[in-house]
């Protein structure tokens, strides 16, 4: 066995790489969605305001909603996180 | 009568470590909320405070994972425990005094398992404990937090960068309310359970409780809630200046990412139990944000510095714990050696805070 081998097999005895991955997968795609959410969120927002602004209410109205459900998924990601800590 | 004297002490030791903790590892919760404005200095604190309060009644998987991974309970004494707490707070204030974001929660891994190895040898180490729940996960962690503080403020440029600065920088402090939040509650549920894990560990090395199959008494959590949000309230102004300020100049947009990053980074290890140190995860997020921005707005100089802290933390914190230990056992077992120690410490943090406030409060002018 070489040592890197040898390296692995050892780590691999004692490192629950499973739940690490676990762990590493579950932050990112909590942290990449609540920054696609919250981005969203806002883009609908200012964009919303800004089509009312210049007289496209149709546009304001298609970019408010865009911004309530991504508010909505936002906070939903908040709740899904309390959620998993109180349930663990 | 002896034993239950340290024990005192101990619990005592425990609750300023907490204390510390908070006052250390508050500028991780609210430097990026106050250096981009999205809160002002007083609320900030005031809101991390009362979450970490909360936080710490929601899980305790951490200080389960303390309690029982790191050290062989059956083989510590609470004079070990309180050795090591010396350990981990001496390396709190020396990091704080130089301004050094450095980890609490491995300052008292090291604390603890330098006082054991002192006492009886590496024998009552668990190697694989140390090496799977807390080395690994913490040089992955603020890796992975770098990764997503990276990847978040990419998206939030690619969304928001071509609207009007002014609503979008308003919509990112909104949203640093939120993630801030969650970032104060993580805190508490992460690193409030530490100083309940190790003062379970010194009722269990007492005999007040079983070394297996126990439960963390409700009167722990509720002083280690107190400390840590009573440390949080008081605050570590020198490091939120080193965070908020001197790793990135951070706009709204980056505060946001890197709150998120390190919120979603804490939860989840929270709820796998691993004590992570969210000083790293957190400073691993705003390097992200920094560098996802562009390479060069991140500071390295000053990253690097945080990086040789974090390295240092373990041995040090360890290499202090074993003096300590070294210096109690001098006097025997029972409660004297602690009395002096205690006596010291207290003598040289009371003299070090003379000194900080002679020289002025290091309160920045946010």
């Amino acid at each position: 066995m070489t040592p890197a081998a040898l390296i692995g097999t050892v780590a691999a005895t004692l490192i629950d790489g499973e739940a690490l991955f676990d762990t590493a997968v579950a932050s990112l795609a909590a942290g990449v969605f609540v920054a696609l959410t919250g981005s969203l969120a806002i883009y609908g927002f200012a964009t919303a305001a800004e089509m009312q602004r210049v007289g496209r209410d149709v546009a304001a109205v298609g970019a408010g909603a865009l911004a309530v459900v991504a508010s909505l998924a936002f906070m939903g990601a908040l709740g899904v996180g309390l959620y998993l800590i109180i349930s663990g | 009568m002896d034993g239950d004297v340290v024990l005192v002490i101990v619990v005592a030791t425990a609750l300023v470590f907490d204390f510390t903790n908070g006052f250390h590892d508050t500028a991780n919760v609210v430097a990026t909320s106050i250096s981009t404005h999205a809160l002002s200095p007083r609320v900030a604190v005031g809101m991390a405070a009362l979450l970490n309060f909360a936080g710490a009644f929601i899980s305790i998987q951490v200080a389960a994972t303390i309690a029982s991974d790191v050290v062989d309970a059956g083989a510590i004494t609470p004079t070990v425990i309180f050795a090591g707490l010396v350990g981990a707070i001496s390396w709190n204030l020396i990091t704080w005094y130089f301004g050094l974001p450095s980890s609490s929660s491995h300052a008292l891994i090291g604390g603890v398992v330098g006082a054991v190895i002192a006492a009886v040898g590496t024998a009552a180490v668990d190697g694989e404990g140390i090496l799977g729940k807390v080395l690994i996960p913490a040089v992955l962690a603020p890796i992975v937090a770098f990764v997503i503080g990276a990847i978040a403020i990419i998206i939030a440029y690619r969304i928001c960068g071509r609207l009007r600065p002014g609503p979008v920088t308003r919509g990112f402090r909104l949203g640093q309310i939120f993630t801030g939040g969650m970032l104060a509650l993580a805190h508490g549920t992460n690193d409030a359970q530490k100083t309940m894990g190790v003062i379970t560990l010194a009722l269990i090395a007492n005999g007040n409780l079983p070394s297996t199959g126990f439960d963390v008494p409700t009167w722990v959590i509720v002083t280690s809630a107190s400390a840590i949000a009573l440390g949080t309230y008081t605050g570590g102004w020198r490091i939120i200046r080193t965070m908020g300020t001197r790793i990135i100049k951070m706009d709204s947009a980056q505060g946001f990412s890197a709150q998120g990053a390190g919120a979603a980074v804490i939860l989840a290890s929270s709820h796998f139990g691993y004590p992570l140190s969210t000083t790293q995860v957190i400073a691993g997020g705003v390097m992200g944000s920094g560098a996802g921005k562009r390479i060069s707005a991140v500071r390295w100089g000053v990253a690097g510095n945080i990086v040789v802290a974090w390295f240092l933390t373990l041995p040090a914190s360890a290499a202090i714990g074993a003096a300590c230990y070294g210096f109690v056992s001098i006097f025997g077992d029972g409660a004297t050696g602690p009395v002096i120690l205690s006596g010291l410490a207290i003598f040289l943090g009371l003299t070090l805070f003379a000194q900080r406030i002679r020289r002025g409060q290091p309160v920045p002018q946010v």
